[in-house]
């Protein structure tokens, strides 16, 4: 699915960069994350610091949705403009977001 | 001055004796193990321990079991004489001095040095047979990981037949040219993975496939990450690349990693609080850099820093 059709789920975009995704992952736990997660994934957090641009950057995730209503640092802001990674927000929790995604795009994302 | 010293040195074997005293050849020794047969000629000898990269063969008769051993010196002195053509059993020593897989790693020492050779076949007790080689090298590694201060990982150890052919590789791939370089700051946690990142940027655009680098920048990133949070020092990432091959070297000067065998099980970590509210500390680092890594050497002591090693080949499916 393309990375703006996150925004017509609800979910506030706060970075914008164009691309697709065909995979999705959530975990809190960095290295869980660098072990597992696969290129073109929209990754659900709830960590919003710096260092998740430096994640999404080597593992090749494309989008981040920051979930519980958290904000993102000034700094991760500036890196993934400066990374093309894109950014998004929810008041949702974890689980809620992901279902909401699952809901419409069942079978055009993956684990 | 120096006799303080020896007499430390001896106090030392002493007391790290019984710790390792249960070690047997077996355990250590390199398996298999490369071996000529006493009809071959010392040309063939020559190619051989060229190809391997290795400076003594062990010679056996068609039954496998040990003739001889022919060494890089005999090789020398055929050149000189023009004898390349002779057949090994003429040229080899016969007097070859052997471990048997069960002897002691205490026996090991004794022989190293009463006879000051560089290496020693391991032949079965039974039947005579060369099962493995000895050289110091292995020796130090298997005191070194007894004693929790070193771990070694190696991915392709089940793939090669002849072991000593990579074994051979980080003694023979010195970095000499370091092609990339970075220095950690390990005061702003927020920098953690920029060294990680970068060296991921540079090797994309020396052409390396994106699988490739992935494997290689995560393993590197979870090195970077334990400097900044765990070692209170800075420290350093160098790469050596290859068209085939990277080598990744990260080490700091903080203060170590006690127990080595302990911290890498998943999830034991040491992270502070703080630093796990960030995600961090989930002990799966250590663990990630195995997966990743064709192979990882680790060696660190309490005080001393960690100096981390990491070899990736490219497979065949990194295109
Ligand atoms: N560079 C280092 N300096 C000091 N201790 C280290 C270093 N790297 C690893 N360690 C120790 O090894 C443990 C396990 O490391 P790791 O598997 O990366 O897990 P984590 O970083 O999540 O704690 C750490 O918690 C720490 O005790
Ligand atoms: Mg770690």
């Amino acid at each position: 699915m393309k990375i703006e059709a996150l925004k017509e789920l609800g979910f506030e975009m706060i970075v914008e960069e164009k691309g697709e995704i065909f995979h999705g992952y959530a975990c809190d736990l960095l290295s869980e994350v660098m072990g597992r997660a696969k290129p073109d994934t929209v990754w659900f957090t709830v960590q919003s610091h710096i260092n998740i641009i430096a994640v999404a950057v080597i593992t090749g995730i494309r989008a981040i949705v920051l979930c519980n209503g958290h904000d993102y640092d000034e700094g991760t802001i500036e890196r993934s403009k400066k990374e093309g990674i894109s950014l998004f927000k929810t008041e949702l929790n974890t689980f809620e977001a992901i279902k909401k995604l699952c809901n419409v795009m069942q079978d055009e994302i993956q684990g | 001055m120096e006799i303080e010293i020896m007499e430390n040195i001896d106090d030392l074997i002493k007391k790290i004796q019984p710790y390792f005293s249960e070690l047997s050849v077996g355990d250590f020794m390199s398996s298999p193990v490369v071996t000529i047969q006493e009809n071959q000629t010392v040309l063939y000898a020559k190619e051989l321990m060229r190809s391997w990269r290795i400076s003594g063969l062990p010679v056996v008769d068609d039954e496998g079991r040990l003739k001889g051993i022919i060494s890089i010196e005999d090789i020398v002195h055929a050149l000189e004489n023009g004898t390349l053509e002779s057949s090994i059993s003429e040229k080899m020593s016969k007097n070859v001095v052997f471990l048997f897989k069960y002897d002691k790693i205490m026996d090991a020492f004794k022989k190293f040095e009463m006879y000051g050779y560089g290496r020693f076949p391991v032949i079965d007790e039974v039947d005579h047979h060369v099962i493995g080689i000895v050289t110091k090298q292995d020796l130090m590694l298997a005191l070194l990981k007894k004693l929790s201060v070193l771990y070694v990982h190696d991915a392709r150890r089940e793939e090669f037949v002849g072991v000593d052919i990579y074994r051979s590789v980080p003694k023979n791939v010195k970095i000499e040219r370091t092609e990339f370089e970075f220095q950690i700051d390990y005061k702003d946690i927020s920098l953690s993975g920029t060294g990680a990142s970068e060296l991921k940027r540079f090797l994309i655009s020396k052409n390396f496939s994106p699988k490739f680098v992935k494997r290689i920048a995560i393993a590197t990133y979870e090195a970077e990450t334990n400097v900044v949070i765990h070692s209170n020092s800075t420290g350093r990432i160098k790469a050596y690349v290859e068209p085939e091959f990277v080598e990744v070297r990260v080490n700091d000067n903080g203060k170590g990693i006690e127990n080595i065998e302990m911290a890498m099980r998943d999830g034991y970590s040491t992270a502070p609080d703080y630093v796990r509210e960030y995600g961090f500390g989930a002990g799966m680092g250590l663990s990630n850099m195995k997966k990743c890594a064709d192979r990882m050497i680790i060696l660190s002591s309490k005080g001393n820093g960690v100096f981390v090693e990491m070899h990736f080949w490219r497979h065949e499916d990194e295109n």
